[in-house]
């Protein structure tokens, strides 16, 4: 078990498929509640092979795209410049607080209104939710620069700006690409839920479109879609994140 | 005698809401002299080497370096710190040259000037290698070789070796030495280990509670070897400087 956990859990995912497809025909669940895995393969293969399913991944992928480079732009922008000046996150923090108390899924209604029905308020949403976890982490990374290299950058005559982007930045990018983890799946869950409700197109539309349909085993199917999606977002950033905190750690 | 180089005279600091840390203190340093100041912890030890840096500025008294005022830090002093301080994210060799390299871009001589100073330390294999791959004698030596880069008159040192075990502190302080005796650098270095400071210094200041309460002057010959530890003359300049140490408050 210890010496080959990675096979260990497909030999159980593998169990799990096959006591689900059991279930299913031992009891004759209806497909309607609960599919068996081979129809649901069968749906996605189709899906895939007809065509269907390209544009709602495709748009999909360009609202979690856009909302991301957004929200991450605008919060690694903010959070160096809450940072770098006390007067102004006294200010402001309250109401950066104050805007991720409100559930701002309940926000999608209020963007529809303002910005139409489509791509636009799926990405806003998207980069609202994203915006947070990276705002936080380049606040806190930025700040826990210890005191004797910013004294080292005093006395070598570095300016703030040098300071900023030669020395807190770069400290603080292990901070930073931790909240850029977290604001990957948040940003997945974002543009997902947006369409649930403010769009016609998209996987978070499409599961919508076959609840209407009663069509189950694409419900499914697009969830198992959603799920390779945010895997393999997760392990890109993971990726990321090893090559350029390479030099951070000791054993290379 | 040489007119002193570093001048430090009646300064005084205190941080707020604290008793003073540095209290009336004079000190000067000629070219090319090795202090050492020497005192236990909490003493005002770092405080006086910041204020000689430029890093604090003196409530009372005057700091000035080669006849002018120090008002604010710059690259003319060079400073290593406790801890190497270097930059995790670049190479040894963009560590070392990071004074130039914040001032405009490194030319082949500044290049060619780290390399020389880094081969001195014994590091010519480690030039692309990141800190976290060196050993923590490694690591001081590349804070050092940073802090020569410029060719500072004074270098200042805050208890550089302190983390060290006893064989590397020895080694580095003999490449400290002879790097500082070759450039005619002036070194105020401080330390908590006495044989240490006698080892190192033409002088050694002992600071108790913010005043320096001794002066002692080390006449050993130079250059100093590791035999020179084992001499009767070194026990006995120990034996006064910890005599000293215990003596406050009584002198």
């Amino acid at each position: 078990m210890t010496k080959y956990p990675r096979l260990f859990a497909f030999a159980l995912l593998i169990i799990l498929l096959l006591a689900w497809e059991w279930a299913v025909s031992a009891f004759r669940f209806s497909p309607l509640v609960l599919p068996a895995p081979s129809v649901i393969g069968a749906a996605l293969l189709r899906g895939l092979q007809t065509g269907y399913l390209w544009p709602h991944i495709a748009q999909t992928l360009l609202e979690l795209g856009l909302g991301l480079a957004l929200g991450v732009a605008l919060g690694f922008a903010g959070g160096v410049l809450l940072g770098e000046s006390p007067t102004l996150r006294r200010v402001l923090m309250p109401y950066v607080v104050t805007s991720q108390v409100i559930p701002k899924l309940a926000l999608v209604p209020l963007f529809i209104v303002w910005f139409g029905f489509g791509t636009v308020p799926t990405v806003v949403i998207t980069a609202l939710i994203c915006f947070f976890p990276l705002l936080e982490n380049t606040l806190t990374g930025i700040a826990q620069v210890d005191a004797a290299r910013l004294e080292l950058f005093r006395m070598l005559g570095a300016t703030r700006w040098q300071t900023l982007w030669r020395l807190k930045v770069p400290a603080g990018l292990p901070a930073i690409l931790a909240g850029l983890r977290v604001a990957v799946v948040l940003a997945l869950v974002g543009a997902v839920v947006g369409e649930f409700i403010g769009a016609s197109k998209g996987l978070g539309a499409l599961i919508i479109a076959a609840q209407g349909s009663m069509d189950t085993p694409l419900m499914f199917a697009v969830l198992l879609l959603i799920t390779v999606i945010g895997l393999l977002l997760y392990e890109a950033t993971l990726w990321l994140e090893r090559r350029l905190l390479q030099p951070y750690s000791s054993n290379l | 005698m040489a007119a002193p180089f570093l001048d430090m005279q009646q300064v005084s600091y205190t941080f707020p809401g604290w008793p003073p840390v540095v209290q009336g203190v004079d000190w000067d340093i000629a070219p090319g002299e090795f202090h050492c100041l020497v005192g236990r912890s909490g003493c005002g030890k770092t405080t006086l080497l910041k204020l000689a840096a430029g890093l604090l500025q003196p409530d009372a008294g005057t700091v000035s370096l080669q006849g002018q005022a120090v008002r604010a830090p710059g690259p003319g002093t060079g400073f290593v710190f406790q801890q190497p301080t270097l930059l995790d994210w670049l190479t040894v060799l963009d560590n070392v040259l990071l004074p130039v390299t914040l001032q405009r871009t490194p030319t082949d001589a500044d290049r060619a000037r780290a390399e020389q100073l880094l081969a001195q330390m014994g590091l010519s294999a480690y030039l692309r290698h990141h800190p976290r791959q060196l050993s923590g004698g490694q690591q001081s030596r590349v804070a050092i070789a940073r802090a020569l880069l410029l060719d500072p008159p004074i270098l200042l040192m805050d208890e550089p070796f302190a983390a060290l075990d006893a064989i590397t502190r020895e080694e580095l302080q003999d490449e400290l030495q002879a790097m500082c005796r070759a450039r005619g650098t002036s070194v105020f270095f401080v330390t908590h280990d006495i044989a240490e400071a006698v080892y190192l210094a033409d002088r050694v200041a002992v600071m108790d509670a913010g005043r320096i309460r001794h002066d002692i002057r080390v006449e050993l010959p130079r250059p100093r070897g590791r035999d020179l530890r084992y001499g009767a003359d070194f026990n006995a300049i120990c034996a006064e400087l910890r005599h000293a140490m215990d003596g406050e408050g009584v002198a």
